[in-house]
């Protein structure tokens, strides 16, 4: 509960919403304590009196009635009202849409039928229609409200519900025996809770403003009670002569109808489960830079170098150091894996570079990015944009999340083309082809009008790296490029970056969780853990003799071509979780040879020659080579 | 800054579109100087004068067709119109017109007595081939006609099936007025929409729910109207009707409502008011319940502050009404008769005398409907002056049509009161449709309170009987008394209708018939 | 394609057939009938009578239905007891104006909306999606009866820059100008409330785009803001947002009752209500079934739009 209260005070505007609404419910309920004037007591000689006049601070209406003390209650009468009228609809409404969405079939499609037939009838008229055959009155203005209303609920519960109703706890308790009511009353309600509450919320000022519509027709409340409509309503005869006896409800409505708004779009951005874990917040173009002094390394010629980076994810008052004083180079050519767990920060570093890190959360808080030997963290993201996809482009995981599925490849592809410098369509088209051949795609012409979802799981990184290809690139960044493929294609888009790399003389960082890709196509390779590089030197020493029992243990954990049956260890525990770090030795609390003093200090990167160093207090010994 | 070079296109667009829509603007079309634009207050209906019963529909009537009389300009006394002359029979029951030589439809063809015959068979006549052109709602009017006969080619008689009093009156009301047998011939449903008559203006135009236009007839018998065209514009909403007026989008609204006639008061606007045939008044449940008793109905009058009602709530477009039979009919009206005073004390007095202290009422009151005036407001300033004498009372209210769904079949069993209104065109009709034991709605009347006096049936039926006017007045002048006596009524106000008109609009004036009388008025 | 236009009209006419039964029952139980609305004042049970008995309403009610599903379905609507016209004639000449006013209140909707929502989650958090954020909030609070009046009040008898009411000039030329200049007013007082509800439905539609992979891709190829933000992630966001503009058509249709009446649009909406409310059976029954077959007409062509957009839906 504090939580959620946290998490909802975060938004401004939801919690400005909140007060307000607590204000005007406090003044709702108490308004019969209050020493107001009686609302109904007509004093025609005094009708239309302006605000602040005397004995009636807002005025009088039509009838000199005390338009402070009309407003007061009307607006206890349109909030219960209008409350009412959404709980009722809300029930009844997800009644419905859990009945259809659980049952299914011909009991779905007939109620699903009606729902279509109430949606596809003008509200207001429908409204109208049953106020008129129910009589004038605000008790038939709320049914006629909730009616209209119950579609809207309907179809929303329906929806979530099937969305749950194949899921396993579902299953299982119809296994056990359960009965439907029940099983609908433990297991579907609780999870659609939410859902309806979030309507609910979103629709109540909705309800207050279609009540005060009808109200506004003459169809609401009973003279002389007063709700926000009917005075509305009764002032429109006036609303050029005195337009202050309609601006008074008015306003009401419209502050009512906004608070209870925001109020509703906070409820909603908490309990949706989405935004649990944080904001739901876009992400910049760029990922923000927020560090002290520009403290580059030494300058050199070396094509990228990552120095001391820094990237941290800040979440509320939480900061998560995903990348941690990670620094490391690659030179033209040259072939650098990152390897390590989901979680080890290695995509982040990768993401860094071109400063692609979403962001918030992102910030990277120190370090520098030296490539050709300018700092990418000190540009604008204008200038970045020149870097990106011409010097440094990108190849990554998923390429059905990660090709725009709404385009079609040569679509894409063009599109890469198009963002270096001024070219052609038809020689768009003649490089977007070249492009597809380069990565032996097989029938190019015919692949050029293809969505993504049509090709399979290896053409389509084929696409990506096609489209990373674009503009010949100095570096290709590939992130985890061929973990969602099947062996056989992965070994194919293998040797395609190999191809490529030898042809156009590309430097590459491969990143990967997996030692055996690292072993066909990386020079070097840096291990990471918990946001920190623990080991790093060329890939054959490595795997021939790692130094540090973090990489001896991953590298266990892969079977190996060739290798035959060997045990496969997986490693027990899980690494520590980045906002809670140890002082010591992250990989401590897993590691078997771990000593007291591992758990101390910090544990800083030590060169242990061969082009290799490492972070381990007591590495492994490393053969000479 | 690529998102600020959109931004900057997006506000080039949009400077283009308000461009485009203010360049609009200044085609907002002049209406020529002799072209009268009315607010009318809703579609017409049709313009078929014997299908119609809304004042609205009157209003558009009135300037195409003529009847066989009129009433007197300003007064409800009825003149020659396409009628140059009549003989009444002595008994009262045939009636005899000569019409005026050489007058034309608008398509040609003569007005004739075979012509008027026509008019009036077509609508009491179920057997006529061109009956179904109706429904005819207000045919009753004629119910007394027992034969319409053409005894030449300029004369037409009447047989009554007893004496009947309001004839030549009703004959005066837009449901006499005679319509080109041709045209209904030609047009059958649709006449009208085609309608043709031999009145001031021509029918020209009719574009739905946006305007009537009716031309200028120079062969009128009277001589060219000066306008050379008029339109009605339905306007619904009385809000946007004011503000068309304010606007110059109109040059004649009607129904201004009371509390934007403060808008009107300045050198553009000429404010017209003219007292009718209008009596708005609170049926009393005389049958059952508090009502019953003729004090309680009595101390209802005194409570409710009728002057505050007519000059606050309906900001003085009304005056008090005294009695059942509003002033406007001068030579029926009894002068001497005086409104209830304003008394809560007597009030309570009479209350106290009945027994009915804290009785619970239950009052219908409509949303609006014709000749209603603002019945919530006033529906809510009523509850209020009954409360404070001691009576509880609970409003409900109806829209229109059901409100006289649940009103005209009495109030018995379901509430004490009720708001209605009444705009007649004699002096008859009111009292004898919702007074008489005879009227109670069992016998197919309106009176929904069971009001019941012996005495007030046998006026009504001796006035109705005769011909002779100040017998007549006599007779409607004692039933007045009795009944303000009898109180079987709130009696609460008598409506000035008004309207306004632009400092372009000379020679207007308003009718006591609430008719709408163009062919005098100038615009320049 | 053809074949899916087929089947989703075929599965509409279970929906209508409901719709006339529905608006049928409502017109029969509200009480007060054509004969009383036409009599007025003088009617009296025997003039009822005798009046429903020429309007054949004395006939049985399911009798009555059949009559009139069987007259419709051969496309005779009835007459209109109210305005003495033939209904379907009526409809169609009332549905045309209110088709240009809501369509362009819906196209003002839906492009305002979508941009300003879409503006509004690029800019998440700036003052930008803030000032956006709170004047939707303010458009979706308003009722939109009151924003018309003022809006009349202020823009056409103060500053007079446009006609305060109807579709077409009483004189002068009926020529596009001439319409946009009537058409202004209510077109901008009808689109306030679904822009708002679009807009805040398209600014989630585009958070939850913009944190996808693919607009990271389309960063990494080095694309401009204007390009990833208003091709990519809006043609994206698009997809939940246009099944939602079907549903929206439908609220700005029933919006569109209260401003044709503020601004007497001689439009279908008003018919409607004056229909109920003068008891017009044939009237009102014959427009809401009109009226609900565009709706479903309306959806069908979103959901083939919405498969035209989108080219993993197959329809």
């Amino acid at each position: 509960m504090t939580r959620f209260i946290a998490l909802f005070a975060r938004s401004q505007l939801a919690f400005f919403g909140l007060i307000v609404l607590s204000f005007i419910l406090l003044l709702a309920i108490f308004t019969p304590f209050l020493p107001l004037n009686d609302p109904n007591v007509i004093d025609t000689s005094n009708r239309f009196k302006l605000p602040f006049s005397e004995g009636a601070i807002l005025g009088t209406d039509h009838l000199g009635r005390d338009l402070l003390s009309r407003l007061l209650w009307g607006t206890r009468l349109s909030i219960a009202v209008g409350l009412c009228a959404a709980i009722i609809a809300a029930f009844i409404g997800s009644a419905i849409g859990i009945t259809a969405g659980y049952y299914g079939g011909h009991a779905d499609n007939f109620i699903m039928r009606g729902v279509d037939m109430l949606m596809a009838f003008p509200y207001i008229l429908l409204a109208l229609a049953i106020v008129a055959a129910l009589g004038p009155g605000l008790m038939n203005a709320l049914i006629a409200v909730a009616i209209v209303n119950i579609p809207f609920f309907a179809r929303n519960i329906r929806g979530v519900t099937i969305g749950i109703v194949h899921r396993e706890f579902v299953d299982a308790a119809r296994l056990s025996g359960m009965s439907n009511t029940k099983i609908i009353i433990t297991e579907i309600l609780p999870n659609v809770f939410p859902v309806i509450v979030i309507a609910m919320s979103t629709t109540v000022g909705w309800m207050i403003l279609e009540t005060a519509g009808l109200s506004f027709l003459g169809l609401g409340s009973q003279p002389p009670q007063a709700d926000l409509g009917s005075m509305l309503g009764e002032a429109r005869a006036a609303i050029i002569t005195s337009p202050h006896t309609s601006v008074v409800p008015g306003i009401m409505i419209l502050i009512i109808v906004m608070a209870i708004n925001l109020v509703g779009d906070g409820v909603r951005d908490v309990l949706d489960p989405r935004l649990k874990s944080g904001a739901l917040s876009t992400p910049r173009s760029t990922t923000e830079v927020s560090k002290n002094k520009s403290n580059t390394g030494l300058k050199n010629q070396i094509l990228l170098s990552i120095n001391a980076l820094k990237t941290e994810f800040r979440i509320g008052d939480r900061i998560l150091k995903a990348v941690d004083d990670v620094s490391l180079t690659v030179d033209k050519g040259q072939c650098l894996g990152i390897i390590g767990e989901s979680g080890s920060g290695k995509s982040v570093t990768a993401l860094s570079v071109m400063r692609l890190v979403s962001s918030p959360p992102g910030v990277i808080t120190n370090g520098s990015i030296d490539f050709n030997g300018g700092d990418l963290l000190e540009l604008s993201s204008e200038d970045l944009r020149a870097f990106r996809g011409k010097k440094i482009s990108y190849v990554f995981q998923d390429p059905l999340s990660t090709l725009h599925p709404l385009y079609t490849v040569g679509q894409q592809l063009s599109e890469a083309i198009q963002s270096n410098s001024y070219v052609g369509k038809s020689e768009k088209n003649k490089k977007a082809l070249e492009l597809l051949k380069a990565v032996r795609i097989s029938n190019p012409e015919k692949r050029l009008n293809s969505y993504p979802h049509e090709l399979s799981g290896g053409m389509r990184q084929r696409i990506g790296i096609a489209m990373a290809l674009a503009n010949d690139p100095d570096i290709i960044i590939a992130d985890e490029p061929t973990t969602a493929l099947d062996v056989t294609v992965q070994a194919q888009i293998l040797k395609l970056f190999q191809d490529l790399r030898r042809e156009k003389g590309l430097a590459l960082v491969f990143i990967t969780h997996d030692f055996g890709v690292i072993s066909q196509i990386c020079d070097k390779v840096a291990v990471m853990y918990a946001g920190k590089v623990v080991e790093i030197g060329p890939t054959a020493k490595i795997l021939d003799s790692p130094a540090h029992p973090y990489t001896a243990r991953l590298k266990s954990c892969v079977p190996e071509l060739g290798q035959g049956k060997r045990n496969l260890l997986a490693i027990p525990g899980f690494p520590p979780m980045i906002d809670n770090m140890p002082s010591g030795c992250a990989f401590a609390s897993r590691c078997q040879k771990v000593k007291q003093n591992c758990y101390l200090t910090a544990v800083d990167f030590t060169n242990i020659g061969q082009e290799r160093g490492v972070r381990c207090l007591f590495p492994e010994e490393i053969k000479a080579g | 800054m690529a998102l600020l070079k959109f931004s900057r296109r997006a506000i080039i667009a949009a400077g283009a579109a308000i461009a485009f829509a203010t360049s609009a603007i200044s085609v907002t079309a002049q209406t020529p100087d002799d072209v009268l634009v009315v607010g009318q207050i809703a579609e017409p209906k049709s313009m078929d004068p014997a299908t119609v019963t809304a004042v609205n529909d009157f209003r558009i009537l009135m300037n195409i067709y003529d009847g066989l009389v009129r009433y007197k300009d300003g007064t409800l006394e009825v003149e020659p119109s396409l009628a140059t002359s009549w003989t009444i029979s002595d008994d009262g029951t045939v009636y005899t017109f000569k019409l005026r030589s050489g007058v034309k439809f608008h398509d040609g063809s003569a007005l004739n007595a075979s012509a008027v015959k026509f008019n009036f068979d077509r609508m009491l006549d179920d057997g006529h081939p061109y009956h179904d052109t109706g429904p005819f709602p207000l045919s009753f009017f004629f119910s007394a006609i027992t034969d319409v006969s053409v005894v030449d080619d300029m004369t037409v008689k009447f047989t009554l099936n007893a004496p009947y009093a309001p004839f030549l009156s009703n004959l005066a009301y837009p449901t006499g007025l005679i319509v080109s047998p041709e045209a209904v011939k030609k047009h059958g449903k649709d006449f009208g929409q085609n309608p043709s008559g031999t009145g001031a203006f021509k029918f020209a135009d009719w574009r739905s729910n946006e305007a009537v236009v009716v031309e200028a007839n120079s062969d009128h018998w009277e001589g060219a109207p000066k306008l050379n065209a008029v339109v009605f514009r339905p306007i619904t909403d009385a809000n946007t009707r004011t503000a068309e007026m304010l606007a110059g989008g109109i040059d004649l609204m009607v129904e201004v409502p009371p509390l934007a006639l403060s808008q009107f008061q300045g050198d553009g606007y000429t404010v017209h008011e003219q007292a009718g045939p209008h009596v708005w008044f609170l049926i009393l449940n005389a049958k059952e319940g508090p009502f019953a008793d003729v004090r309680v109905r009595q101390a209802a009058n005194y409570a409710i502050n009728k002057e505050a009602i007519v000059n606050d709530v309906l900001e003085g477009t009304a005056a008090v009404a005294a009695g059942p039979t509003p002033p406007a009919f001068a030579w029926a009206y009894n002068e001497s008769l005086e409104p209830y005073p304003y008394d809560p004390d007597k009030a309570r007095e009479l209350l106290a005398a009945a027994g009915a202290e804290g009785a619970e009422l239950t009052f219908y009151v409509t949303e609006g409907g014709s000749g209603m005036l603002d019945p919530v407001a006033m529906g809510t300033a009523i509850q209020a002056d009954l409360q404070a004498v001691g009576l509880k009372v609970k409003i409900e209210t109806y829209e229109w049509n059901a409100f006289l769904g649940v009103v005209n079949p009495g109030l018995e069993g379901k509430a004490d009161m009720a708001e209605m209104a009444w705009m007649t065109n004699d002096p008859d009709t009111l009292p004898f449709l919702a007074l008489r034991t005879g009227a109670w709605p069992d016998k197919g009347g309106f009176n929904s309170g069971y009001y019941s006096n012996p005495k007030v049936d046998e006026l009504l039926e001796a006035a109705r009987a005769s011909t002779d006017q100040n017998e007549r007045a006599r007779l409607y002048q004692e039933m007045q008394t009795i009944v303000q006596e009898d109180a079987p009524w709130v009696f609460v106000a008598n409506w000035k209708q008004n309207a306004v008109t632009s400092d372009k609009v000379s020679s207007f004036s308003l009718q006591p018939s609430f008719f709408l009388l163009l062919d005098g008025v100038t615009k320049n | 394609m053809i074949g899916y236009i087929l089947k989703r009209l075929v599965s509409a006419i279970p929906v209508l057939i409901g719709i006339s039964i529905i608006v049928f029952i409502i017109m029969a139980l509200i009480p007060g009938d054509p004969a009383t609305a036409i009599l007025g004042s003088f009617a009296t049970p025997e003039n009822v009578e005798k009046l429903n008995r020429d309007l054949g309403l004395d006939k049985p009610m399911i009798q009555r239905y059949f009559i009139w599903l069987g007259n419709m379905l051969q496309g005779d609507f009835g007459r209109s007891f109210s305005l003495n016209k033939d209904v379907l004639d009526e409809i169609l000449e009332r549905f045309g104006a209110t088709l240009i006013l809501a369509g362009v209140s819906f196209v003002l909707c839906s492009v305002l909306g979508v941009v300003a929502g879409a503006l509004s989650a690029s800019r998440q958090f700036a003052i930008t999606d803030k000032l956006i954020t709170l004047s939707v909030l303010i458009g979706i609070s308003i009722p939109s009866f009151f924003l018309g009046m003022m809006m009349i009040l202020f823009f056409s008898v103060q500053l007079r820059w446009f006609p305060v009411s109807g579709m077409w000039p009483i004189y002068g030329t009926r020529d596009i100008a001439a319409l946009l200049s009537h058409l202004f007013l209510p077109a901008v007082a009808l689109s306030v409330v679904a822009t708002g509800v679009i807009a805040r439905l398209s600014r989630s539609a585009m958070l939850e785009v913009l944190r996808q992979d693919f607009i990271r891709t389309a960063r990494a190829k080095g694309l401009s803001e204007t390009r990833v933000i208003w091709r990519h992630a809006l043609k994206a966001a698009m997809v939940s947002v246009i099944p939602v503009l079907g549903v929206q058509a439908g609220f700005v249709l029933s919006g569109a009752v209260y401003i044709e009446m503020v601004f007497q649009w001689p439009g279908v909406g008003r018919m409607l209500v004056e229909a109920i409310l003068k008891r017009d059976i044939l009237l009102v029954q014959g427009g809401v079934v009109f009226v609900a077959a565009c709706y479903v007409m309306f959806n069908i062509i979103v959901d083939i739009i919405q498969s035209l957009l989108d080219p993993r839906i197959k329809i």
